[in-house]
């Protein structure tokens, strides 16, 4: 098997960029492929997921408007028939809405301060 | 464990730093200052080097401005909130703008969606303005228009157009427009925005310049090392790169060659600084960097005015420093990082809010954040004496010690051509995330201990916090305002002033004189920025995202 490839984003116009980069750095150091696409709408990262054929899909969001912006990604995932890639999530989510994540389709989700190893680890085993 | 290290004479790590790196001796004597001469390195406060304040009576004759920073929804809900925070006792606002206005785009445009009300407050036109402040004296109190550099001069426009229509004289307006390019660029994961930095340079200082005559009392730049220190930079890199960028825009004005000196100009300069978890080196860092500038004003520029050479500035505690697990301890730090933020001699202060790990703060957390400061104004006494610190053998050692490290990084940037050239080079992105990968291993390792996060874990935190949400129906409410706005205003006048814009902007002529036109015959942020900004994208395309892919490498 070759490289995990992974695509990293991040929703819209927000500019914190800090978690998304050291998360993507973190991927690459542990032998992946990361295409970093920074600030995007969730079209052009379902697009650029299929052109890529990217193995997982990584969104860092520090904007309080995740909720419609995964709706809308999970959803345009399925219609291309890209639902199977792994959809990881990191950053900020209200915890009450964690639970809501798992139900619109997202794989993993990794909040503020968690270990970096295991978002490896995690990737590692989920993509067969 | 420790009793045998007391006894043995032994420490509990072998090296001992602070948060950027700096190694820290066991103790510290005479002998670290014996270089110190006291009228060269220090002085009285309000006298070159300015190191132990700008001012002669400091907290004694003014406290620091209450400066909170805040915007949520709409116009009217920031407006409820201003008026929460000032009967509260602020007496400062700073204005929290939404994604989609600081990039330039209005409520009604394809390229807002998903991006009204996120992150702050709305603001599109001279009536958004309007409506925040409605009630509020901005005659008696200073607001920070905090903006990114697609918007400086509209959003500027429009608060300094409200004062002009409530009769209060240009010339009285008190406050500051942060738009620092230099901060933007730094910070902004909008990597490949076409717009040339060099045009957002060129508009910050049209701003600058037309201040300096029109509206003195206000401040049209910020410079803003926050940004970027919350992204990954360290304490001494933070305050190097304050100053290579406040640099750039002095050669940027000068080059213009219009007659203006660095008297004329920079004493409205201000800056904005963080104040992260590292007491004793954020005090250091905020001295250092008084010292810094008036050596520089004074070596390369040859000021003459002690207000070029002072360096003024606002603080906010760090961001970034604040924990998503047992967010209440986010109290505590804040508390700290204000208490440093005195002691260092900050001109204006924000206190973030235990919960801005989570949401937007509450009203329950920004209450607390206010209460933090006057605790820290009216309880403390840390107020009574300026620059307590000054002649700690530790303190002024490492004042030393930041200080030449933040000028070899100064001379860095300088190296490869100015802060703008270094930006433009992806030298400055390639240094911040450096940074903050190392902070990140250093976290991982256990090496930076973050309670709560790698110490102390709980599975459950036993207090529950409340959080904001914003309105779920803000643009389709904005987008109607927009819409309704556009129908209502005397749009002939709307296209002449943005043909007298565009007639400027060609011209190289300042663009605010017809900015100012343009807003008071409440054209539109996105009208406005089609004209100064997204006409000078290289590509030609309206959106900002072309291009923007790259292999992390």
């Amino acid at each position: 098997m070759g490289k995990i490839r992974v695509l990293m984003a991040k929703p819209g116009y927000d500019s914190h960029f800090r978690g998304a980069v050291v998360v993507a750095t973190t991927l690459r150091n542990a032998g992946m492929e990361v295409i970093y696409l920074g600030g995007q709408q969730p079209s052009e990262v379902a697009n650029t997921a299929l052109q890529e054929d990217v193995d997982v899909i990584g969104i860092s969001t520090l904007s309080s408007t995740y909720m419609e912006y995964l709706t809308e990604l999970t959803s345009l995932l399925k219609n291309k028939g890209i639902a199977e890639k792994l959809l990881v999530v990191g950053g900020v989510v209200i915890p009450d809405d964690v639970p809501k994540l798992k139900e619109m389709g997202v794989d993993g989700y990794f909040p503020p301060g968690s270990d970096l190893v295991s978002i490896v680890d995690y990737i590692r085993n989920g993509v067969k | 464990m420790e009793k045998s290290n007391i006894a043995k004479g032994k420490e509990r790590k072998e090296v001992f730093t602070t948060s950027s790196g700096i190694p820290i001796k066991r103790i510290y004597t005479p002998e670290d200052v014996a270089d110190l001469d006291y009228n060269r390195d220090l002085g009285p406060s309000g006298e070159d080097p300015y190191t132990r304040g700008i001012y002669p009576t400091m907290y004694r004759g003014k406290l620091w401005t209450i400066r909170q920073f805040g915007g949520l929804n709409a116009a009217e809900a920031t407006n409820d909130r201003y008026k929460l925070m000032y009967q509260m006792g602020v007496t400062g606002f700073a204005i929290a703008i939404d994604d989609a206005s600081l990039i330039g785009f209005d409520p009604d445009s394809p390229e807002a969606e998903g991006e009204v009300g996120v992150g702050g407050v709305s603001v599109f036109s001279l009536k958004d303005m309007e409506d925040m402040f409605d009630g509020l004296p901005i005659d008696k109190i200073s607001t920070a228009v905090i903006q990114a550099i697609n918007t400086t001069c509209p959003h500027t426009a429009m608060y300094l157009a409200l004062a002009e229509n409530r009769g209060i004289d240009l010339r009285d307006v008190d406050g500051t427009t942060e738009g620092d390019p230099c901060s933007f660029g730094g910070c902004s994961d909008l990597k490949a925005n076409p717009a040339p930095v060099r045009q957002l340079m060129r508009l910050c200082g049209d701003l600058v310049e037309w201040c300096a005559i029109n509206a003195p009392k206000w401040h049209p730049v910020s410079f803003t090392s926050y940004n970027y220190r919350e992204a990954g930079v360290n304490a001494y890199q933070e305050i190097g790169g304050l100053v290579a960028s406040a640099v750039d825009l002095i050669e940027e004005v000068l080059s213009r060659d219009r007659g203006l000196t660095v008297d004329d100009f920079v004493p409205h300069y201000t800056f904005h600084l963080a104040s992260h978890n590292d007491f004793f080196e954020e005090i250091a860092k905020m001295r250092a960097a008084r010292r810094m500038w008036c050596k520089i004003m004074t070596e390369r520029y040859d000021a003459k005015d002690p207000r070029t050479k002072m360096l003024r500035f606002h603080v906010q505690t760090s961001g970034s420093t604040l924990t998503y697990q047992q967010p209440i301890n986010n109290a505590i730090r804040v508390a700290y990082q204000s208490l440093a933020a005195a002691l260092g001699g900050v001109q204006s202060l924000h206190a973030c809010s235990y919960d801005e790990a989570l949401c937007i703060p509450t009203e329950e957390a920004v209450t607390l954040s206010i209460r933090t400061q006057q605790i820290l104004q009216n309880e403390s006494n840390v107020t009574n004496t300026i620059d307590p610190l000054a002649g700690s053998y530790y303190v002024e050692s490492l004042t030393n010690e930041v200080e030449k490290r933040a000028m070899d990084f100064f001379h860095q940037i300088e190296d490869h051509g100015g802060w703008t050239k270094a930006l433009e080079l992806g030298w400055l992105r390639q240094q911040t995330e450096k940074e903050a990968i190392k902070y990140e291993e250093e976290i991982r390792t256990g090496k930076r201990r973050i309670v709560g996060v790698n110490c102390f874990q709980m599975e459950e935190d036993p207090s529950k916090i409340t959080y904001f949400r914003p309105d779920p129906e803000i643009y389709k409410k904005q987008k109607a305002r927009a819409e309704k706005l556009k129908e209502e205003r005397d749009n002939d006048k709307v296209e002449e002033t943005l043909n007298e814009l565009r007639d400027a902007d060609d011209s190289g002529e300042n663009v605010m004189p017809a900015m100012m036109k343009a807003v008071k015959a409440y054209a539109t942020l996105e009208e406005m920025t089609d004209v100064t900004v997204r006409r000078h994208f290289a590509s030609g395309t309206k959106s900002i995202f072309s291009h923007l892919s790259r292999m992390i490498e």
